[in-house]
């Protein structure tokens, strides 16, 4: 019989003992696995919301963005605005490649939510709109018909809450206007499903606010210019410029601060569940001191004991192990769930990823922590003095 | 070279206002807006309720699709009114015992999508009736407790057998009226066939 199989059949003595030891890595392995997860899963999902915006740049209005914002996403007018004629300068600019204007704009609907008042966001566009996401794709329809159209296209979302197809009327609260549905967009899995998209003209017109607009979207020709681009707009009145490569900077940067604290969470986690192994061990080592004795008296030697405590912290450990992985993976929708449940702004996709390099790292840290946890009950059993462990478990 | 720096609040906003929309849409289907609230709002003697979320295709599939089509008096919409919609149903209690049913659809109507929520009694009896979401120029009209109020008492029989006895509210919206009447009846049907399964269609066949 080797160690390993010895240490496995005294594991099997206590059961309960050791399933609960095992449950205390197992808890510790699946935060960690979970932590990995979320990191690489928001990451690409962050990357990948993104890049689906479709452009290296966004110019907006001077002013406070956050106000707007808010006031845009709790409900309230008061979005600031930019001249069109600054669209018409970057356009003529050689290093852009793609530049669409948008012109976005909340109107409050008296008989939204159940009669309560709520907001609704509509965005003119134009046809470069789709040239710069040419994964948007129609469902049904297609185009407006003319630059200043009294016609709507819809997000596959919002399509499927107003039930809408070509044809039918939608009616725009507060500037009581009735537009006609002229296409219904493919799922895109991007902000896109939701919004409703005008005429850029046209939004103008029936929201008041000729030559106006809330953002200019712009790809460039070359993205290595991009902080040359941003630099020659940056005196350029009554606008600023947000680079989406620093959006995505930025947003990581506070995700990992708040990943830096699960984190901590984790590492204490581990390090109770070291101390749990250790514990358990070491009991486990004490109750039977005389056994120890009587096998060190037959002829085992220290080395013997040594490896036979080992290989059970070893054994708890990896099967800890192995059960926080299948706990993380099994539980990773939930986990996902929960974060988007908590986050301000959540990305969409798989908000938690979990690739098998972290499977593999997670299996080799529960076993480390075994080597580590067991040393000292393992050193404490292999340096019993045969008859006296004898007379002490008598 | 200057350096343009981005406070998180900037970044925030930027992001919030470019991704905002997918929040205004996010929820699709016909559930309660705040269930928590809205139940107690219309059962105040309740003590909590349990959500439940069927489709036709999981309890009785294509028969029972031609079923509601035919006692409804008109054809699903394949798209929106397709067999493996879910409808929420929200079970009202008072501590063990169950005192009524809450239940939404959506309605296509003339200007955009329709939310009708209806209250019931154990028996399927109407006892609250009201448009969770209305887009019209008439919506006013319709929202108003005056028109609302009519449809408390109704059944599914009722509208089985035809004149309900309730007039259009609107001036110029009267395919707006026959949208929420086929939305409350729909909504009613539904009830019966997926949640109480009391074979009311059948009886009143009989």
């Amino acid at each position: 019989m080797n160690a390993i199989t010895i240490g496995f059949k005294n594991l099997t003595r206590k059961k309960i003992r050791t399933t609960l030891t095992v449950a205390g890595i197992a808890l510790a392995v699946a935060v960690l696995v979970s932590l990995l997860g979320f990191d690489a899963g928001y990451q690409k999902s962050l990357s990948g919301d993104i890049d689906k915006l479709g452009y290296h740049l966004l110019v907006t209005a001077k002013g406070c963005p956050y106000e707007a914002a808010t006031l845009i996403l709790k409900g309230g007018g008061g979005l600031r605005y930019m001249e069109e004629n600054i669209f018409k300068r970057i356009a003529s600019d050689p290093r852009v490649d793609k530049i669409t204007p948008q012109l976005m704009n909340s109107v409050y609907n008296q008989e939204g939510a159940g009669g309560k008042g709520a907001f609704a966001m509509y965005v003119g566009i134009e046809h470069s709109y789709l040239e710069l996401k040419p994964w948007l794709k129609f469902r049904w329809g297609g185009w407006f018909s003319g630059s200043a159209a009294d016609e709507v296209i819809m997000g596959y979302e919002a399509a499927e809450v107003e039930q809408r197809k070509p044809g039918d009327k939608v009616f725009v609260p507060g500037v009581s206007k009735v537009l006609t549905v002229k296409g219904v967009l493919k799922r895109s899995g991007t902000q896109d499903d939701g919004v409703i998209f005008l005429p850029l003209a046209t939004a103008q017109n029936i929201f008041e606010l000729p030559g106006k607009l809330t953002g200019v979207g712009v790809k460039l020709k070359d993205i290595g210019q991009i902080a040359d681009f941003e630099e020659s707009l940056y005196n350029e009145p009554g606008i600023q410029v947000v680079s989406l490569a620093e959006v995505r900077g930025t947003i990581l940067n506070l995700v990992a601060s708040a990943r830096a604290m699960a984190g901590s969470v984790a590492l204490i986690a581990i390090f109770v569940a070291l101390i749990g192994v250790t514990n358990t061990i070491l009991v486990s080592v004490f109750e039977r001191t005389r056994e120890i004795g009587v096998m060190k008296a037959l002829g085992a030697s220290s080395f013997d004991v040594f490896k036979i405590v080992w290989s059970e912290t070893v054994i708890v450990c990896a099967l800890g192990g192995l059960a926080g992985v299948i706990l993380a993976i099994s539980g990773s929708g939930l986990t996902a769930k929960v974060i988007r449940g908590m986050l301000p702004y959540a990305p969409q996709g798989e908000l938690v990823l979990i690739k098998g390099e972290f499977v593999w790292m997670a299996l080799l840290a529960a076993i480390v922590v075994g080597l580590i946890a067991g040393t000292y009950p393992a050193w404490r059993a292999s340096r019993m003095k045969p008859v006296e462990a004898i007379r002490a478990g008598e | 070279m200057k350096t343009i720096r981005l406070s998180f609040s900037f970044i925030f906003s930027v992001v919030s206002l470019f991704f905002c929309a997918a929040a205004v849409y996010a929820a699709v289907g016909c559930q309660l807006n705040d269930p928590d609230r809205d139940v107690k709002k219309i059962f105040p003697e309740s003590t909590g309720y349990k959500s439940d979320f069927v489709s036709i295709k999981e309890i009785g599939g294509g028969g029972l699709y031609q079923k509601i089509e035919a006692a409804l008096g008109d054809k699903f919409d394949p798209v929106y009114e397709a067999m493996d919609v879910p409808y929420s149903f929200y079970k009202v209690l008072k501590g063990r015992e169950t005192i009524g049913y809450v239940h939404g659809v959506n309605q296509k109507g003339v200007f955009g999508g329709m939310q009708l929520i209806i209250s019931t009694d154990l028996a399927g009896k109407i006892i609250n009736f009201y448009y969770q979401k209305m887009s019209s120029p008439e919506a006013a009209k319709f929202m108003d407790k005056d028109f609302t109020g009519k449809f408390n008492g109704l059944a599914l029989t009722d509208f089985l057998k035809g004149n309900i006895g309730i007039s259009d509210p609107s001036k110029e919206s009267g395919e707006d009226f026959r949208y929420t009447l086929r939305g409350v009846k729909k909504n009613l049907i539904l009830l019966h066939e997926l949640e109480l399964k009391d074979n009311v269609l059948g009886s009143v066949k009989k």
